[in-house]
């Protein structure tokens, strides 16, 4: 399929979430009586899935890719499919997948999981449009259909303290960034006439006087980057959402939303702000990512080095993977070479991210479904009775760590190369710096698992309990972390080539 | 006409007095009339410049920003009444179940 024979086809992946999302409102609408948890969880999984499996097959097809006649425009330029915008719309799919089969269990006496499965739909769909956004209004119209639904999600428990706590967190937060992004982005529409990619690039060249206006809207709009990346100086909502939320949607803010913030911010820095151009100007947003992510990994590696509770300390350790994918940006320079090589592995580390933090955050619904503690001491000895999960969670810490034989090895290797390559020795330096930081941390969770006696002989009957579904995305997820290794050729590839079409 | 620098120091001021409402208020309802007016404030700009240039996006995405504050203003009244059952006050600053 070269070219899809009506446009609008070229974003079926962002209509197959959201039609699914409708769907499942209507029916628990229409048939309140007859909701089941299961029947929701498989009608949303199998959307999620087909959207995705769409999404690969116009990733092989090459639709919106240069061999096949560039990138699809539609509605006036606003939205704009090519090979970056799938690439990252694959992510958010799968992330949504295994996280509504793992929720199946979580829910399984909620009495009403029918909002969950279609709010979670709803900000996929929201990520899948910011994956297109050609223009800054549809990416702050996406940006709120990412935010809004997650907010909900987050309080979702609505009786639990902790839940309406992080809920309310998240939401001040939240509401804060999104209105001084808005003010950037109004900034940059009364420097530049426009709010179009493009044309923004091109109202940057002749900004003149109002470079200052321009500069101050950027700077904004870095705020509200960092925010949904959970970057500093917006980070701290991120370890009281992700520890009081419900944890499948902790799994889901911190690998599906974390990818919809960097896909804005690869897309917005260089269509919008073009380096050379914003260099010009003297406007060097490349410094201020430079520091952001240098802040931002070492902050969240030695605050995750320091937390008593696994959630909390994945919480953190997303940080330090925000700093680590904010390299993409941080690492760049005017018309070298190697700017597509160091965003492409940004991207796929992005993706390698997604399973393996997505499993990890899996791991911890097993174990609040188990309804044993959440601290280090309470995952002791839990090999003995759940090997096949406890061996997963080990692949996803290794894996995150950034050890040789896992796919976060290879991701981490090809970004931190890519730094090196485009003159950011420091950056790399620093960032394999935080690497062995996060060593510690990862494997003390693995310790406790594997080598760590139970607290009482009683500890782990609660194990008893064996959640199917979950089970399935737990070691789905590990399959695809591993599985990532051989099959990372193409995908470092396919981002590299995408990302090096945006210079 | 009014020189356009004029409406960019009216959203600046308005902008910043909602931000001043943020950081000072602990009542989540003065948080949200306080961020209806950053975003409004920015709203002033999309409309005072698609004059300037003669351009109606700006003027079309103010319409997009104010739905898009009321939706968010329903979420953020959603959350509050269930802060207000669990925890009997609409106080930001009481709910510290995590520590921060």
């Amino acid at each position: 399929m070269a070219e899809p024979l009506v446009a609008w086809t070229a974003l079926s992946p962002a209509l197959l979430l959201g039609v699914t999302g409708l769907a499942l409102l209507l029916v628990d609408t229409a048939r309140p009586k007859s909701r089941s948890n299961t029947s929701m969880a498989v009608v949303s999984a199998v959307g999620a899935l087909a959207s995705l499996a769409v999404t690969v097959w116009f990733v092989v097809a090459g639709t919106g890719s240069a061999a096949t006649g560039g990138a699809i425009t539609l509605f006036a330029e606003a939205v704009k499919v090519d090979t970056m915008a799938l690439f990252f719309t694959a992510i958010f799919a799968s992330v949504t997948a295994l996280v509504v089969v793992a929720a199946h269990d979580y829910f399984h006496d909620h009495d009403n999981p029918a909002a969950f499965y279609s709010l979670t739909l709803f900000a996929a769909t929201g990520m899948a449009l910011l994956a297109v956004a050609n223009s800054l209004a549809v990416v702050f119209v996406a940006l709120e259909m990412v935010s809004l639904p997650s907010y909900a999600l987050v309080a979702f428990l609505k009786t639990n303290r902790g839940s309406v706590e992080a809920g309310l967190k998240y939401f001040l937060v939240g509401a804060l960034s999104s209105a001084v992004f808005l003010f950037g982005i109004s900034l940059v529409y009364a420097a530049t006439g426009s709010l179009i990619f493009a044309d923004v690039a091109a109202g940057m060249e002749s900004v003149g006087s109002l470079a200052g206006v321009a500069g101050v809207g950027i700077v904004m709009i870095i705020g509200g980057v960092a925010f949904k990346t959970a970057s500093v100086p917006f980070h701290f909502w991120a370890p009281e959402a992700y520890e009081g939320a419900p944890a499948p949607v902790s799994a889901f803010l911190s690998s599906a939303s974390k990818a919809a913030g960097f896909v804005i911010a690869f897309r917005v820095f260089t269509e919008a702000f073009p380096l050379g151009v914003s260099l010009s100007a003297d406007i060097n947003w490349v410094l201020a990512f430079g520091i952001l992510a240098a802040v931002t990994m070492t902050l969240g590696n030695f605050a995750a080095a320091v937390q008593e509770e696994v959630k909390r300390m994945l919480a953190y350790s997303s940080i330090g993977h925000a700093g680590y994918a904010l390299i993409g940006l941080a690492a760049l320079s005017a018309d070298a070479p190697g700017n597509g090589a160091v965003m492409g592995a940004a991207m796929a580390h992005l993706l390698v991210y997604g399973f393996m933090n997505t499993g990890a955050f899996l791991f911890v619904v097993m174990a609040e479904r188990w309804g044993i503690g959440r601290t280090f001491e309470d995952y002791a000895g839990l090999a003995r009775r759940a090997p096949v999960a406890c061996t997963a969670m080990a692949v996803f810490m290794f894996s995150l760590a950034g050890l040789p034989p896992f796919a976060g090895f290879f991701s981490k290797y090809f970004l931190f190369l890519g730094a090196i390559d485009n003159g950011f020795v420091w950056l790399a330096a620093l960032g394999a710096v935080n690497s062995v930081v996060s060593l510690y941390y990862y494997s003390r969770v693995v310790k406790a698992m594997f080598l760590d006696d139970p607290a009482s002989a009683g500890a782990l009957d609660a194990l008893d309990v064996r959640p199917t579904a979950l089970y399935a995305a737990v070691v789905f997820a590990a399959v695809a972390t591993v599985l990532l290794l051989p099959g990372f050729g193409p995908i470092i590839e396919t981002a590299q080539s995408a990302a090096s079409l945006l210079f | 006409m009014v020189p356009p620098q004029w409406y960019l120091f009216l959203a600046a001021a308005v902008f910043c007095i909602g931000l001043f409402g943020i950081l000072t208020r602990r009542d989540a309802l003065y948080f949200l009339m306080s961020v209806e007016l950053m975003m409004n404030a920015a709203n002033i700009n999309f409309v005072a410049f698609a004059f300037y240039y003669g351009d109606l996006t700006g003027q079309v995405f103010a319409l997009f920003v104010i739905a898009l504050a009321a939706a968010e203003v329903a979420i953020g009244i959603g959350i509050i009444l269930v802060l207000y059952r669990n925890f009997g006050e609409i106080d930001v600053t009481v709910p510290t179940e995590m520590r921060w």
